[in-house]
């Protein structure tokens, strides 16, 4: 089958455009940096793949998530190129195209935005951009899909197997240098060696790499050396300026053919909006009302009614008819207790959360897609910046609130490798959704009056502690690295109904999934374990297996209030998702919905207990996905490690001195 | 000619001399057409000595006060 691959700058609409044309949905926001990583599908046709790759600004890369595209291009086999142009932005789209074409790949381009051009005054002559880059275009409009049967038709039919290959004269001197690398080269590559030699030249670190595995170091550098002193002569400019120049005078030329500009003197949407959220006084405060907010809407005023509207159906009707099925078709004592006590309580007790867990990340998709996140980068990098990070560390934390896996995946786009580190390993301590459970379930119990407060006091440690850990590892293992921080701020839009939910969806069926697997495999576990003991089965509970593996525990969770083989348990079972923590405790205290369990806990916590407990949960070990992920991220076994060690020992400290202080002032 | 941080907020200027800038920095704002010669406008800056943001073609980009402070400007 035939591979295309979509490259195009940040924030095109890449993946908006994929979803269109593949049929799948993909992860869409406005903000650079959403797509970190390649993804394939299949176009609607089924007659191509088609390959989704990070955002780039040009193939010379600076940060992780854009190494992936050289890559991409290096070493993968691929047909065809199909290149995303933002219309708005002709100038730096085609700073990139011009390299895409070097490249020598059959290319089409997808002419995007051209609707927001206009409203700025830019007409683009399609036809003329065409004849002049001499490649087909197509104009698109990538969020409601228009223009892509066209994409895809041109993509399987008009672009061509063999085109002659691109040429831009770079000038004598630099056209001597690219002479002498094609001719010491030698071998056979997939792609134009006069494509490697320009990259090679203009610094390009990927590049560099791969023609440093070839040739010994003394030889490529006294090619550059060379290349960098005849051009520095002759232009007066280091080579990689030179090479950047010359693509944009190309650039301006082709921009001066095709493009009819109107002056539009009226202030915009975006500026009007920015007047206000990025305002130097109301930024920060603003920022803070739109969190709190946030947390209302996901606690107090929607989230909670709803699932208690979810948990009395699953104690009731749910509960009833499937003893009474069991019943009728006359299952034995152990099957129904199994079901019941095991399956329902447990799966049960996590799916209560759903609708909060949807409606936050409902809300973390809107400020995802709105392009207000761009601006939350900007409005926190003063504070940032204190504590050693950038802006743009912000956003792996924020997304961490719905869930650390996706969130320890983002921080990617930070230029900086230690500054990435960093944030990789302190996103964890953002507070996800699986531990909301966790949360409401014991606020339920004890701060009934104050849950909106008690939960945003928790979300508020978790990225107290992040900044505080972030200023002690900047002064550590990150000195003598300066922070960098460029930040793109895109144009704001109105998210559109359907991708929203889209992503809302996309989000939470991780959740719902889980559900169904590890906490239903988990429940039958724990269940199982509390229903056997060293005397036999259908044992006491305090005489079960489950109570011996938590009763290690017990005496070391003492100091923190929670000393019973009950917390312990839970505990232990809470690595492999922190909800399962709920699913655990449900099937120990054995009671058929949350109310009821809520009204036991109080005789086994008490509030400052339970506060202490829910801190435990929050820091102490990131869940087994994101322990994966941050082994997969740093690529090392003692960075991994080294994450859950620091939060233990943080969880432990943390615990221990709430519930001590919170001891001595009688709480 | 001023550093960028003299403008006041809605100011235009154009980019005279972008040499006292980090390359990393540079190279970024290379890659959002922010150049020697480019037309900007100062949207607004952030309290604290927070960051600045800049209007360039209709794109907007944030960079901080003291990278901003190398940046040699001509107000227009």
């Amino acid at each position: 089958m035939m591979h295309i691959a979509l490259v195009g700058n940040p924030n095109t609409g890449k993946t908006s455009l994929f979803n269109q044309l593949t049929g799948t949905y993909e992860y869409v926001g406005n903000w650079s940096g959403v797509t970190v990583e390649k993804k394939v599908g299949v176009l609607r046709s089924k007659k191509a793949k088609m390959i989704d790759l990070p955002g780039v600004y040009s193939l010379h890369p600076l940060s992780r998530d854009e190494r992936v595209v050289t890559q991409f291009l290096l070493t993968e086999s691929f047909d065809k190129i199909l290149n995303i142009v933002d219309a708005s932005q002709l100038e730096r789209n085609l700073l990139l195209t011009v390299q895409l074409l070097e490249f020598g790949k059959p290319l089409a381009i997808a002419l995007n935005m051209v609707d927001v051009a206009e409203r700025r005054g830019i007409f683009i002559d399609q036809t003329k951009l065409a004849e002049a880059l001499r490649v087909p275009v197509v104009p698109v409009i990538a969020r409601t899909g228009k223009g892509c049967d066209e994409v895809e038709r041109t993509l399987l039919e008009k672009v061509a197997e063999q085109t002659e290959l691109f040429t831009l004269f770079y000038g004598e001197a630099m056209e001597r240098a690219i002479e002498r690398f094609i001719a010491s080269w030698g071998t056979e590559e997939q792609f134009p060696v006069r494509w490697l030699a320009i990259q090679f030249y203009e610094g390009n670190s990927y590049v560099r790499d791969y023609v440093a595995e070839k040739w010994p170091e003394a030889t490529w550098r006294s090619l550059y050396e060379q290349a960098e002193k005849e051009v520095q002569h002759a232009e007066q400019m280091s080579l990689a300026q030179f090479i950047y120049e010359k693509r944009r005078s190309f650039v301006k030329e082709v921009i001066q053919q095709v493009v009819q500009r109107t002056e539009i003197g009226q202030v915009t949407l975006t500026d009007r909006i920015d007047a206000v959220v990025t305002n130097k006084y109301i930024g920060i405060p603003l920022f803070l009302l739109a969190m709190y907010i946030l947390f209302q809407l996901t606690f107090d005023w929607l989230g909670a009614p709803l699932s208690d509207l979810l948990d009395a159906f699953f104690a009731g009707p749910l509960t009833d008819s499937v003893t009474a099925l069991l019943e009728a078709i006359g299952a034995s004592e152990f099957i129904r207790a199994l079901v019941v006590d095991g399956v329902i309580a447990g799966v049960g007790g996590v799916l209560v959360f759903v609708p909060q867990i949807f409606i936050l990340f409902f809300f973390i998709s809107f400020l995802e897609d709105s392009g207000y996140m761009a601006r939350v980068a900007l409005v926190m990098d003063r504070l940032m910046e204190a504590v050693g990070l950038n802006g743009k560390a912000f956003i792996p934390l924020i997304i961490g609130f719905g869930c650390n896996v996706p969130g320890v995946m983002a921080a990617r786009t930070i230029e900086q490798p230690r500054e990435r580190l960093v944030t990789t390993l302190l996103t964890p301590l953002m507070s996800c959704s699986a531990r909301l459970p966790v949360y409401a379930l014991f606020v339920g119990a004890f701060f009934a009056a104050h849950q909106a407060i008690v939960v945003l006091s928790l979300y508020v440690l978790g990225i107290s502690l992040a900044l505080i850990l972030a200023k002690l590892f900047s002064l550590t293992i990150l000195k003598e690295e300066t922070s960098v921080f460029v930040v793109e701020l895109p144009p704001y839009r109105m998210p559109q109904w359907q991708a929203l939910w889209r992503s809302t969806w996309d989000k939470g069926k991780g959740f719902v999934k889980k559900a169904g697997t590890f906490i239903f495999g988990g429940s039958v576990a724990i269940w199982l374990l509390s229903y056997v003991g060293p005397h036999g089965v259908n044992v006491n509970m305090d005489d079960s297996f489950l109570a011996m593996i938590g009763g290690i525990l017990a005496p070391l969770l003492a100091p923190l209030g929670f000393g019973t083989w009950q917390a312990g348990a839970a505990l232990l079972t809470g690595f492999l998702a922190k909800e399962v923590v709920v699913s655990t405790m449900n099937i120990i205290y054995h009671v058929p919905d949350v109310e009821s369990l809520q009204g036991l806990m109080a005789t086994h916590f008490t509030p400052l207990s339970a506060f202490s407990f829910m801190v435990f949960v929050l820091l102490y070990v990131p869940c087994l996905a994101t322990v994966a992920t941050i082994y997969k991220e740093t690529g090392s076994r003692k960075w991994t490690m080294f994450s859950i060690g620091y939060a233990l020992v943080l969880a432990y400290i943390v615990s221990f001195v709430i519930y001590q202080v919170g001891g001595l002032f009688g709480f | 000619m001023v550093a960028m941080t003299q403008l006041r907020v809605g100011e235009r200027a154009k980019i005279v001399d972008l040499s006292q800038v980090s390359d990393l920095v540079k190279r970024r704002l290379l890659d959002m057409g922010v150049t020697e010669g480019a037309e900007i406008c100062l949207k607004c800056t952030m309290p604290l000595g927070g960051p600045f943001m800049i209007e360039n073609c209709g794109q907007c980009v944030g960079i901080r006060r003291h990278e901003a402070m190398n940046i040699q400007v001509k107000p227009l």
